[in-house]
């Protein structure tokens, strides 16, 4: 089958996909000399590391919103995470708290993402299972709402606040310090194997609540932990890196055409593929020009065309894929 | 032995509005059911309660013995399927995945469907007459593959009792037996219970040993398809006649829509006056200008449902001030256009002493020899205080009114050109 030596192709070949990214970096092409550019390996591979985390937690979380909320516009930020981050941000930066300590930044970012969710979530459910259109409904609305108020914080703040904030908007992935990086690693390894462990739901959930329920599937408690876990990961994303958009609604769908729609493949070949897709972004972004530019930039110039030609390959009616 | 479907006294519905009322019913494993009933009598409604997606305000239903919503889900996914009119996969699966999809509940989290659960897919597929199609997705296949591929689904499922939610009304001829005949099948030698809603009556009679029909959400008729399939019955519950013809050598029964009501354009040049309110004359007022009758109505209150669809229709009305009794001026304005009328209708409206005038247009129709037609059911009708209404409509009737039951009642009745 098609779909299993794609699967196999992608996880062969992140390993050596990841491996040349190190080879890049703003100061050369190239391994540089272990003893006497230590410091720099260890920068790149750290670099290499965060982009394959936030990368793998993006495409893991898209590709479950759109399973869930069985639409394929669906994004990690679809529920209104990146707005909620994006004023917890500000907040952390106006306040000084992310000039004082570093994990102040990232984590102000995650909790502010994490409320707005419940926001979200409490808005939509007031019957016994969320509504999907209702979870996207309050979704725009309180992402909207989140916005005008980060809006006005960033019209009423200094230049300098402002080039921090709009900085941090356009998503880059700046080394975040150790602990932080620690910390999202293990919390992006355990929600992508959560997702995992949740295949079989998932797949039951994108024919529909009732048949997912007739199919034996506890829907409600299904649908919940899906989205809970799906939201942790966009929330680490955004903490540690920004808003990177691209990756969690591109990946996804580029995964769906190479190893199929079944989610015990689909979810490790977004995690892998997604994680390498950003690494090079980001190895791309430190190199082709004098100046880094965000890495969001690149995610959008790469990802764009190729799926164009992924999708001019094989058209499928219904969703791309 | 217990049954395998037990409902007792089951009222369901949503937000409050019950679509089943106290249904009881039984149901003895290995039986193959039609139900049947026009749309909005609680056929799908009863499904979503045995499936256990809708858990009912009060009684119990219970499959072979135990309550449904007790039941872990993948015990009820092993007893009871679902079978849906269609099915919408946004996602690009394949047949394959989609039939093994039958056996999610059976598969564990942390292990890969086994040789068994294999075997099972492979026998659905073989079964449907889908396994040239296992590789291709779903949603680029014509509507009869896909119903074969949700049909496999649930063979893979391997339940006790299947209920096919009219599964296959967007099937040709050809498949639709076909799948009909799938059915059967497992019904016959593995005692699977089938029920099956459907509007295709013809289908229903010639599969199922057991007809329930059902109206507001209550059992009317249950029994053999001969015995709920008649022309009393199913006029009783769809409004509309029909003729049944038995077969005398298969037994099989053939069911046709009768000649429709008076084709449109039979009520050409004829005009009628009809005397209704509060909404009671609105399917009166609908199928009289369907068939081309020239409609006048009132005296009726301004803001009034029948006033409304009067106005939609185009209906010349003799309109009175909302919420007043009838004055002199408006019922000399109805006069005027009952005057012009061939005949006059009363719909089945409740009399209080606001409307009572609206009986003298009868009466003046009666004494210029035109023909009146009025509901039954006035009796139960009347809110004046004397019961003046119900004496003054039995002294019409025996100036020589006529009554009629409902509109497909009174469309024969109507003068001719």
């Amino acid at each position: 089958m098609n779909s299993r030596r794609n699967f196999g192709l992608v996880i062969g070949l992140a390993p050596l996909i990841l491996g040349l990214c190190v080879l890049m970096g703003p100061s050369g092409i190239g391994l540089p000399d272990i003893h006497v550019q230590r410091d720099i390996l260890i920068l790149r591979l750290s670099r290499v590391l965060a982009g394959f985390i936030i990368g793998a937690a993006l495409s893991c979380s898209g590709v479950v919103f759109q399973a869930v909320l069985r639409n394929p516009l669906a994004e990690p930020y679809v529920l209104g995470v990146s707005s909620g981050a994006g004023l917890g941000a500000a907040l952390a930066i106006l306040t000084g708290f992310a000039g004082a300590f570093t994990t102040a930044l990232p984590l102000c970012a995650f909790l502010m993402a994490v409320v707005t969710l419940a926001i979200v979530y409490g808005l939509s459910s007031h019957s016994s299972t969320p509504s999907l259109y209702g979870l996207i409904l309050s979704g725009v609305i309180v992402s909207a709402v989140c916005s005008s108020l980060l809006m006005f914080i960033i019209s009423a703040t200094s230049l300098e606040g402002m080039h921090n904030i709009l900085w941090w908007m356009l998503g880059n992935l700046d080394l975040p310090s150790d602990p932080v990086l620690g910390l999202s690693a293990v919390l992006v390894a355990a929600g992508c194997a959560g997702l995992w462990l949740m295949a079989r739901e998932l797949n039951a959930l994108t024919l529909g609540h009732q048949m997912a329920h007739h199919l034996g599937i506890r829907v409600k408690a299904a649908i919940l932990a899906a989205l809970l876990l799906a939201t942790l990961l966009a929330a680490t994303a955004v903490g540690v890196a920004g808003l990177i958009g691209f990756v969690g609604l591109m990946v996804p769908h580029i995964m769906r055409t190479l190893v199929g729609s079944d989610h015990r493949r689909l979810i490790p070949a977004a995690a892998i593929g997604g994680g390498a897709f950003l690494a090079v972004c980001d190895a791309l972004a430190r190199t082709v020009m004098p100046v880094e530019i965000p890495v969001g930039v690149i995610t959008a110039l790469l990802g764009g065309p190729f799926f164009l030609v992924l999708l001019k390959h094989r058209r499928t009616p219904g969703w791309i894929g | 032995m217990t049954n395998a479907i037990q409902l007792h006294q089951v009222t369901a519905g949503y937000r409050d509005t019950p679509v089943l009322q106290g249904l009881s019913l039984e149901i003895e494993a290995g039986e193959m059911i039609g139900i049947l009933g026009p749309n909005g009598a609680g056929k799908s409604t009863l499904f979503s309660v045995l499936s256990g997606l809708l858990r009912p305000s009060s009684g119990t239903v219970k499959l072979n013995g135990i309550e449904v919503h007790r039941m872990p889900p993948a015990e009820r996914a092993r007893t009871i399927a679902v079978v849906p009119q269609e099915l919408d996969v946004p996602v690009p699966y394949t047949v394959e995945e989609i039939v093994m999809m039958g056996r999610i509940s059976a598969i564990g989290r942390f292990s890969s469907p086994s040789d068994e659960d294999r075997l099972r897919v492979e026998r659905a597929l073989v079964y449907t007459d889908a396994t040239d199609i296992r590789h291709r997705p779903l949603n680029e296949l014509s509507g009869g593959e896909r119903q074969r591929a949700i049909v496999a689904m649930v063979l893979a499922q391997d339940p006790r009792i299947i209920l096919m939610d009219e599964a296959t009304s967007h099937l040709d001829l050809n498949h639709r037996l076909e799948i009909m005949q799938l059915v059967e099948r497992l019904n016959r030698d593995d005692g699977v219970t089938v029920l099956m809603i459907s509007h295709d009556l013809q289908i229903a009679a010639e599969f199922s040993r057991r007809l329930i029909l059902l109206d507001h959400g209550t059992v009317v008729a249950d029994g053999t398809p001969s015995a709920v399939l008649t022309e009393d019955s199913l006029r009783r519950v769809y409004h509309c006649d029909v003729r049944v013809h038995q077969d005398p050598h298969s037994g099989g029964i053939s069911i046709l829509a009768a000649p429709r009501l008076p084709a449109p354009g039979s009520g050409k040049g004829i005009h009628i006056h009809t005397l209704g309110g509060g909404g009671c004359g609105e399917a009166i007022l609908r199928r009289l200008t369907l068939c081309g009758y020239t409609l006048t109505s009132g005296v009726l209150n301004h803001g009034d449902k029948d006033a409304e669809v009067a106005g939609a229709l185009g209906t010349s009305t003799a309109l009175e001030k909302p919420f007043c009794p009838i004055s002199r001026e408006a019922l000399d304005e109805a006069r005027k256009l009952a005057r012009n009328a061939h005949a006059l209708v009363l719909a089945p409206v409740p009399f209080g002493s606001g409307n009572l005038a609206n009986l003298d247009l009868l009466d003046e129709a009666l004494a210029a020899g035109k023909p009146v037609f009025i509901a039954t059911g006035f009796e139960n009708r009347d809110y004046t205080r004397n019961r003046d209404a119900v004496a003054r409509v039995q002294a019409l009737l025996t100036r020589g009114a006529t009554l009629f039951q409902d509109v497909a009642d009174l469309i024969p009745l109507l003068p001719t050109c």
